[in-house]
């Protein structure tokens, strides 16, 4: 967070504490001290009521991560009151750490009374009456792009013109978005408790960070210039790390513990140890899943990583016109696996569907070759259990391929063109230089692709559940289109079965991982046989 | 020698252009593989129902062309004249007529009227039957045909003013490529659909700047601050990247609904503002960035706050690009998350790719409602890629497998 850190005053303060021959302790610091006391205090009182379960209640993983870091909390800040004590920095640390989370901590608690988070819906319902205006901004911000590289003298009344337009867009945008009415629930809203007292809180908890951070506090605890380093780059990537805890890494925590229960998302979830786990080893519908995404993969992968390396060596020969090919190759993953997949449910349509009328022309066309008289195969593509899955490949290779055209691109661009110069002159032909250059310093980029090509096929999802979804459950034609996600996807949603679903979740990372792993390994062994 | 030098250099420039030619070709033959859905989807967003369902299909839209005889619209036939298809105007319906035929290829009918048929009083035998046989005159011919039933045809005429004559009923319709605009207006009327688009905006709007905003400041920080555990902190940030979101995913609902986010745009919002990429990203090019000018910043009594606003983000523009363009479509084209986090029923909180999902399922019978849908969720972010290509392209890849 941007906290300013001299101010005039402060400045002012430091060279009074300096002069002073004795480093005193100031009112301030002692208001300090009070402060994490009693944030100490509060922290094992909250401690307390989770372990007694009175007043908040919490269970199972969740309820353990909380009581740790309640006690902690409380260590820490007990901790830091003997520090500030001392005049040592520690303290400081440790203080500007807590109030950071208690900030972020009673600050969301605000908003979330206040319903600010939820109240991004009203924003959303007049939001299309402000789209005009979001243009407007929009139009000013290309200028400002246009601005520079024009002679001076318009680059001044471009910018000018840039920032009039942004300006008188926003404004726009705010007001015909409904930003007074909101303005003023907002206000009607957080003077009533417990909003307010949150916000009292969050307010101190700010009040408590400027001050540690401030000068004056620098000068009283005598921190080096590497100690402030330390609580900036805290403060810095605190939005990420918090972020991180709350969205991601708290909620993965979470899930290996519901992975453990018989959670259907509602009621009470007890524990049953591994049940899940074992329940999945002999699943007839999991194992099909994982037939199914096996299969997938292994017909998928290939397709959508070696055809890309092909293009992309072919794109490296800078002749005219490679960004345009590189634009049109990007497409697909561009427009999105929604649209995509509509697309193509149109193009597979047995009867009227131009990929069976393709092969309709191409059969005829072969057979004007004498004594030939092929029949047009006419698949029933999504609906035939033995094309269903190939259907979802092609989609899959059709949606991905551009994207890793560009990972090898980019790859080869690394490579120093005398490389090749030099195979030239020692007579390589083109195959030569491919397989003699171009594959051995793509080595690690191919690693990279297939690495992510395979994330993403393990998590095959979208396709199939848009392409064999006419009904709730889209296993398409006799299971043949069940996909380990899809289960997942069922037994959480439609099922309730939370804790499987968790289960099935935990067991296809440890897939993931393991194959990513197994990658790695063989780059590196590939590394030693040709160094 | 030096002829045959000479010669060598002639042949290599002729294999290096065929090979030209057949890069070319298989570039070429990928890019028209990539891009015939995209034409396919463009030009079925502008038929008409029943043009979506035509077989054998035909890429661009067609309707049934007209002309105005009299002020008033008439739909144009597509009818032989002297052996070529000519646009012609119906003129004139119910004459009586007859389906004639050659007696030496019987499988050939033309139905004529029989005021331009003369019978020749002669009989022949057709297939066993016993026909009349007529003269008939077509153009300014006269040929000999034999006649096997009756019938009613209508008199055409084409600009030119040549006539012709067909069953009104089988006659073929001359149909002239033209879009049907209104497509775009109808998808946008259906429930859910334009609200669908704001809602999309809205939250990929406020996605990007906030993945921006984060990604800077934790981009900055490991970069160029140091503090304890930066690099173990990092290693682990960068890590998550690998855990799939299907883990996550019935875990965080739960946490939406302990927050009573279910259900609400803001769901699709909060929990995307972080994001482990951007952050590495925004890193890789900070750290190309010469380390002195914040040092003298520093010296200079600047906070880091503004030497990160007003060094380094003006210096990271392509960086910065990059990442709105790939948080953009990221957020734009998400699907798994809104279709777990909104609820179907709940169409004020829809984003396009749910409300695009649900459209496929119940315009099954106008093909092209769906294709209109679609080229409106994607053009936006297909412009965005075109504006942001340069950047994008160069800049991503490269500092995703360093």
């Amino acid at each position: 967070m941007g906290l300013p850190q001299s101010s005039k005053e402060e400045r002012l303060a430091v060279n009074a504490t300096i002069s002073s021959p004795v480093r005193a302790r100031p009112g301030w610091l002692m208001a300090l001290g009070l402060w994490q006391l009693l944030f100490g205090l509060g922290s094992g009182v909250a401690m307390g009521m989770v372990a007694s379960g009175t007043g908040i209640e919490v269970i199972g993983t969740p309820r353990l991560v909380l009581l740790g870091a309640l006690g902690l909390a409380a260590l820490l800040a007990l901790l830091s009151v003997f520090d500030i004590w001392r005049l040592a920095h520690r303290g400081r640390l440790i203080a500007f750490v807590l109030n950071l989370i208690l900030a972020a901590v009673a600050g969301f608690f605000t908003l979330q009374e206040v319903n600010v988070f939820n109240g991004l819906d009203a924003l959303g319902a007049n939001f299309g009456r402000g789209l005009p205006f979001l243009a407007v901004m929009a139009v000013g911000w290309l200028v400002s792009g246009w601005a520079t590289g024009v002679r001076p003298e318009w680059e001044r009344a471009l910018l000018l013109t840039s920032r009039g337009l942004m300006a008188v867009g926003a404004g726009a945008l705010l007001l015909s978005v409904g930003l007074l009415p909101g303005l003023w629930t907002f206000l009607t809203r957080i003077v009533q408790p417990p909003a307010v007292i949150f916000l009292a809180v969050a307010v101190l908890a700010v009040l408590v960070l400027r001050l540690v951070k401030s000068s004056q506090a620098t000068a009283a605890f005598g921190s080096t210039s590497k100690q402030l380093e330390v609580i900036d780059g805290i403060a810095f990537v605190s939005p990420n790390i918090l972020g991180f805890l709350a969205f991601l890494g708290g909620p993965l925590v979470i899930s290996l513990f519901v992975s453990l229960t018989d959670w259907d998302g509602l009621g009470e979830a007890s524990f049953i140890g591994l049940g899940n786990y074992i329940e999945l080893l002999t699943d007839p519908f999991f194992h099909r899943s994982l037939l199914n995404i096996l299969f997938f993969g292994v017909v998928a992968i290939p397709l959508s990583v070696i055809p890309a390396l092909a293009l992309a060596s072919a794109l490296n020969m800078k002749l005219p016109g490679m960004r345009v090919f590189r634009a049109l190759y990007f497409l697909p993953a561009v427009a999105g696996v929604v649209g995509v997949a509509l697309i193509w449910k149109q193009l597979y349509n047995a009867t009227i569907g131009y990929i069976n009328y393709a092969l309709l022309q191409l059969t005829e066309f072969v057979n004007l070759i004498p004594g030939l008289e092929l029949t047009a195969p006419q698949p029933q593509w999504l609906s035939n259990p033995s094309t269903a899955m190939l259907s979802m490949v092609i989609v899959f290779v059709f949606s991905t391929i551009g994207f890793n055209t560009v990972l090898f691109l980019a790859g080869l661009q690394g490579v120093p063109p005398t490389l090749y110069e030099a195979a030239e002159l020692d007579g390589a032909g083109v195959w030569g230089k491919f397989r003699n250059i171009t594959i051995p310093v793509l080595a690690p980029t191919t690693v990279f692709v297939s690495i992510t090509t395979t994330i993403l096929a393990l998590q095959l999802f979208s396709e199939p559940f848009i392409l064999n979804a006419p009904q709730l459950s889209p296993n398409g034609p006799d299971n043949a289109t069940l996909t380990p996600v899809i289960y997942l996807y069922q037994n959480a949603f439609e099922r309730f079965n939370q804790g499987y679903a968790s289960a099935i979740g935990w067991v296809l990372f440890l897939v993931i991982f393991a194959i990513t792993i197994v990658y790695f390994r063989t780059q590196r062994e590939d590394g030693v046989l040709t160094s | 020698m030096t002829t045959e030098a000479a010669r060598d250099k002639r042949r290599r420039q002729r294999r290096s252009i065929l090979g030209k030619a057949g890069i070319y070709f298989v570039l070429s033959f990928f890019a028209l593989l990539m891009v015939f859905p995209f034409v396919y989807m463009a030009a079925s967003a502008l038929k008409t129902p029943a043009d979506t369902f035509r077989y054998p299909p035909k890429v661009l839209p067609r309707q049934a062309a007209t002309v105005e005889v009299n002020g008033e619209e008439r739909p144009l036939f597509l009818l032989p004249i002297d052996g070529i298809d000519t646009e012609v105007v119906l003129i004139e319906e119910g004459l009586e007529a007859g389906v004639f035929t050659d007696p030496v290829s019987p499988e050939e009918e033309l139905a004529w009227p029989l005021s331009l048929a003369l019978p020749t009083g002669e009989l022949v035998t057709v297939d066993g039957e016993s026909l009349e046989v007529y003269a008939v005159t077509v153009g300014d011919r006269s040929s000999e045909l034999a006649l096997k039933r009756n019938t009613v045809v209508g008199r055409f005429e084409s600009t030119a003013g040549d006539e012709t004559y067909a069953v009104v009923r089988t006659a073929p319709a001359a149909e002239s490529v033209s879009a049907e605009w209104q497509n775009f207006s109808e998808v946008l009327q259906r429930p859910a659909m334009e609200r669908a688009l704001s809602n999309t905006i809205l939250v990929t709007v406020l996605v990007v700047l906030g993945v921006l905003f984060t990604s800077i400041m934790g981009g900055y920080a490991f970069a160029r601050i140091n503090f304890p555990f930066r690099n173990a902190i990092f290693v682990t940030y960068l890590g998550s990247i690998m855990i799939p979101f299907i883990v996550v995913l019935v875990p965080l609902f739960q946490l939406m609904v302990a927050f009573d986010w279910i259900d609400h745009l803001g769901v699709l919002v909060w929990p995307f503002l972080f994001n482990a990429y951007g952050t590495f990203l925004m890193r890789q090019f900070f750290v190309g960035i010469p380390g002195e000018l914040d040092e003298s910043a520093v010296i200079d009594g600047a906070t880091r706050w503004t030497i990160l606003w007003r060094i380094y983000v003006p210096l990271s523009w392509p960086a910065i690009a990059t990442l709105g363009t790939f948080s953009f479509l990221y957020a734009w084209n998400s699907f798994v998350w809104p279709l777990v986090a909104i609820n179907t029923a709940n169409t004020e909180s829809y984003v396009l790719t749910i409300a695009l999902r649900q459209l496929g399922g119940q315009a099954v019978e106008s093909p092209n409602l769906i294709f209109a849908g679609i080229v409106i969720a994607v053009v936006v972010p297909i412009s965005i890629f075109i504006a942001a290509q340069r950047y994008f392209v160069e800049n991503v890849a490269t500092s995703g497998i360093k």
